[in-house]
């Protein structure tokens, strides 16, 4: 039997236990009703297979839901966070230990007895102070500091919570604190928040320290399941939720989901794509319950940033309130029908330019510190708007184009290799069906069609052709690698141009392919059934730079200064920062200063998709523009990219921008080559 | 409504070097892509629009080999209800005996209004509608670039030369030839093109038509194709944008353009 307990009292000519049994069994009782209730619109969604490379599930679990390695990315919020998380998972046993004290089943409190409960009281006691200490300090940043990202978040919500684990807190200190005071025998345990407490009650009657002893107990039972019940009510689910979604995170890499998971013949679908909530996969709806509306991803969405009337956030917090309409806990499934819908969710809830504004550039996904995904979602929309013809008329035409010559301009497959005509003294070879090859080079249409890209593709010839590497084209066997049309939602075309590659693919005998521009690489790698040897070109000559068959001699013109920008299909998707970093540095003389925002951080141009054919007409500047800017800030007159979109971009920003006198835009195959020779 | 759309797939000849082929009486075809006739594009597009307001039926109709299927296909998968293939095997064809064999077609069709493009942009003749139209008995208005049906009849709109409009009112049952530019023609996905599988295509022969042996006759006869002669006159203008920009605006004010 415990010693002096308020649940030995007597309330109401009641035993406190019966008090403690009933908030218990309707605290918890209420608690698994919600989670039913938000649990079936997750089991209504689309499958989505998530159990595969547990290994790796466990460590991402481990690194992201545990260390939270994520958190840091934002200094002293994430500092504040892990104290707060780590709290918890401290804390959690001293509630269970609480409630079960209560119920008169004390099972901890054996444990409670020993070295470890001594220890443990004490190191509890240490959080305690440490949460109750983030907490004022993240009430404080929110109310002082206002960051922007948290524009549009349920803010009152965040403070109302802060303040509840805040009096969670101080209940279990005057708990303690004020049984320490009525205890006479005197303790030898260092217990610093207990103490706190017992030094502010100091000097109190016996009579009021019992009844605080009492009133706290009590209070922290009741606010303990009242803080249960409400987290699956807003954006705190996540405290529920997080973990699971970190363990089922995404593990591959720039790829873009299939139509539907258990459907392998995308015809034998009704329709493709999501136009209701239900036609997100179950993983889906698990990401909109558990965004915690942090704003990190809208903070590095290049179309929030120049205005674009996307906030990936937002999108998510609409989609999200939409669940609830959905599958209200009052009249759900089965209660009654849902809330009518006055708006349709594509279209309405979430605008078409909204879906339509995505760069499909990953840097909201990089952020999320609990892994929600936005590319596939925003696919799986555009999927619907293009199958419903409600896509920009302007991709008609290019759409068509890419259907019937296998590039977007519309020029004929037997031009496609006209570039080559140009290029003096270095012979490409067209491959044919049988031939075999060592590096299959694959141009893709921009690097075949499309003059500033075609400088592109001519400088990796004569790279391979200095190197001495035995390579070859496709020409007109080559169709445009589809990586823009599946992103733009056009799965069928897209297949059809997967299909028709893959045919001549299988006719040449090649080992490795090298790419032009990284979404072709990306697309190929990640897209493309089988696993392709393929590479972008940026690492293909890394490595002869690496083993000494390349060397770039010649010294540049004096006096510029180099940034590096990151493509995001070649760094956020594929990680590769690295390879275009060494060949910058393998060039004598090049001064190379880093962009604020680089690597994993960098900031999209513009992106090679839906920007190409469409424009957004609610922007404040070009994104283009907006990374020039970063460039010039970095004290830098040339960006060098490995992109021919970025390339296009670029180019097109420094005119517009008025910058024809202070910046330069190169790519870093022309740097290269020009090095290379004499 | 009604309606019946006659539709061409025709070549994608932009940025093509087209090649005039042994008999110089055509080119050579074999590395074209084919698409749907831009004109008719809008024109089923019209059609669908007037028959998702209206009610009724849309019936596309091309004469053609099993490749020209893809068109109807496509019309279909835009929102026509019924598709017609008409084959003619190794015939030679000109706007004369398409428009007999369509007539034909059409004839014991039960329809209001007829739709065809003003032109295809293979030979771009125009022809055929105004053809078809005279062959049916029907009252009928080319370039067409507006129409709002009232009861029995339609209120159109034309385009006439040096940029004028007309608007004129036309009894149905009639014959429309359509204007690019009079919608915006629907996008359709390769999935929604495929599911249009499951719609009605009906294949009838040429032969089986009925047709006089003189009714299938070509009255115009391809005597040479032959690419226009390389002439003088092509003026290259060199320098930085803003000059040339200057350049040209001086010849367009030399050639009396009112700028
Ligand atoms: S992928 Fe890029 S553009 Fe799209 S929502 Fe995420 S950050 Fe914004
Ligand atoms: S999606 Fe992720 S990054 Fe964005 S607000 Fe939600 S939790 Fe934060």
């Amino acid at each position: 039997m415990l010693p002096i307990h308020p649940v030995n009292d007597t309330y109401f000519g009641l035993p406190g236990y019966v008090f403690a049994w009933a908030i218990f069994i309707a605290g918890l009782s209420l608690f698994f009703y919600i989670i039913y209730k938000r649990s079936l619109l997750i089991r209504s969604g689309e499958a989505d297979p998530r159990l595969a490379s547990l290994a790796r599930r466990l460590s991402g679990l481990f690194f992201y839901g545990i260390i939270q390695k994520r958190q840091p990315r934002y200094l002293w919020a994430g500092v504040i966070h892990i104290m707060i998380f780590w709290g918890f998972v401290v804390l959690g046993l001293r509630s269970i230990d609480l409630v079960t004290q209560g119920l008169n089943i004390p099972i901890f409190y054996p444990l409670m007895q020993t070295a470890f409960g001594s220890f443990y009281d004490t190191f509890k006691d240490l959080f305690e102070l440490i949460v109750l200490g983030a907490c004022v300090w993240a009430i404080l940043r929110r109310a002082l500091i206002r960051p922007e990202r948290y524009r549009g978040s349920h803010q009152l919500e965040a403070y109302f919570v802060l303040g509840l684990i805040s009096f969670l807190m101080l209940t279990d200190m005057f708990y303690e604190g004020s049984a320490l005071l009525m205890d006479q025998s005197g303790h030898v345990k260092w217990l610093p928040a207990s103490e706190l407490a017992a030094l502010i009650l100091e000097g109190s009657e016996p009579r009021f320290l019992a009844c605080t002893h009492a009133v706290s107990y009590w209070l922290h039972i009741l606010a303990f399941f009242f803080f249960l019940n409400f987290l699956p009510l807003g954006k705190h689910f996540h405290i529920i939720t997080a973990l699971p979604n970190v363990f089922f995170k995404k593990l591959s890499r720039g790829s873009i989901k299939p139509a539907r998971w258990d459907v392998e013949d995308i015809d034998e679908l009704e329709s493709i794509g999501v136009e209701k909530i239900e036609d997100f996969t179950w993983k889906h709806i698990l990401d909109f319950y558990t965004c915690t509306e942090c704003g990190r991803c809208s903070d590095n969405c290049p179309a929030n940033t120049i205005g674009r009337p996307l906030s990936p956030k937002m999108l998510t917090i609409k989609l999200r309130d939409h669940c609830f309409d959905r599958a209200p806990l009052i009249r759900g499934k089965h209660g009654g029908a849902p809330k009518e819908d006055s708006q349709a969710m594509v279209g309405g809830i979430i605008s078409n330019d909204e879906i339509w504004s995505c760069t499909t550039c990953g840097a909201c996904e990089e952020e999320c510190p609990v892994f929600v995904e936005y590319i596939d979602k925003i696919i799986d929309m555009r999927r619907h708007l293009i199958e419903t013809s409600q896509n920009p008329k302007t991709f008609n035409k290019v759409l068509m184009h890419f259907e019937k010559t296998g590039n977007p301009f519309g020029k004929p497959a037997q031009k496609r290799a006209d570039w080559i005509k140009e290029m003096e003294g270095t012979p490409v070879r067209v491959l044919r069906e049988g031939d075999e090859v060592d590096v299959l080079f694959f141009v893709d249409s921009y690097g075949s069609y499309d003059p500033a890209a075609q400088a592109i593709a001519s400088n990796i010839a004569a790279g391979f052709h200095i190197a001495g590497i035995d390579f070859g084209i496709l020409g007109a066997l080559e169709k445009d690698s589809g990586h823009q049309i599946r992103r733009m939602g056009e799965e069928g075309l897209f297949q059809l141009l997967l299909e028709e590659n893959m045919e001549t693919l299988n006719e040449i005998r090649f080992n490795r392919i090298v790419t032009t521009d990284p979404h072709a690489f990306n697309t190929l790698k990640n897209d493309y059934p089988g696993s392709l040897q393929v590479v972008h070109y940026t690492q293909f000559f890394a490595d002869l730079i690496d083993n000494g068959s390349l060397k770039p001699l010649r010294p540049l013109e004096k006096g510029n200064i180099y940034t590096y920008h990151d493509p995001c299909y070649l760094g956020r998707h594929n990680g590769i920062y690295d390879a275009p970093r060494k060949l910058l540095r393998a060039i004598p003389d090049l001064k190379l200063v880093e962009m604020e925002r680089s690597r994993d951080r960098s900031f999209c141009c513009g992106g090679g998709d839906v920007m190409l054919w469409h424009e957004i007409d609610q922007e404040e500047m070009r994104m283009a523009e907006k990374r020039m800017q970063m460039a010039k800030e970095a004290g830098a007159n040339v960006i060098v990219t490995a992109c021919p979109f970025c390339y296009i971009h670029f180019e097109d920003a420094i005119k517009t921008g008025g910058m024809e006198d202070e910046m330069r835009v190169v790519d870093l195959m022309g740097l290269l080559v020009s090095t290379l020779r004499d | 409504m009604n309606i019946i759309v006659c539709i061409k797939r025709v070549p994608l000849t932009q940025e093509v070097d087209l090649e005039i082929d042994e008999l110089r009486k055509g080119v050579k075809k074999d590395a074209l892509a084919y698409v749907i006739n831009d004109w008719d594009n809008y024109a089923i597009e019209e059609a669908v629009l007037l028959q998702e307001k209206f009610g009724g039926t849309v019936t596309a109709i091309t004469i053609g080999d099993e490749d020209d299927e893809e068109i109807l296909r496509r019309a279909l998968a835009m929102g026509a209800d019924k598709s017609i293939r008409i084959e003619a095997g190794e015939r030679e064809l000109d706007g004369f005996t398409i428009s007999k064999i369509l007539a034909k077609t059409i004839r014991d069709l039960d329809y209001d209004l007829i739709m065809t493009g003003v032109q295809a942009d293979d030979d771009n003749a125009a022809m055929v509608g105004i053809m078809l139209a005279e062959e049916l008995g029907l009252s009928h208005a080319a370039v067409v670039t507006g129409m709002e049906p009232e009861g029995n009849a339609a209120t159109i709109r034309v385009e006439l030369e040096g940029g004028m409009d007309e608007i004129s009112k036309i009894k149905l049952p009639s014959l429309l030839t359509i204007q690019t530019g009079i919608n915006d023609p629907r996008y359709v996905s390769i999935m929604g093109i495929r599911k249009a599988r499951k719609k009605e295509l009906v294949v009838i022969n040429v032969e089986d038509l009925g047709l006089s042996e003189d009714d299938l006759a070509q009255r115009t006869m391809i005597e040479e194709v032959f690419l226009p002669p390389e002439t003088e006159g092509a003026e290259m203008i060199e320098g930085d944008p803003s000059s040339v920009a200057g350049q040209i605006i001086q010849i367009m004010k030399e050639k009396g353009v009112s700028i």
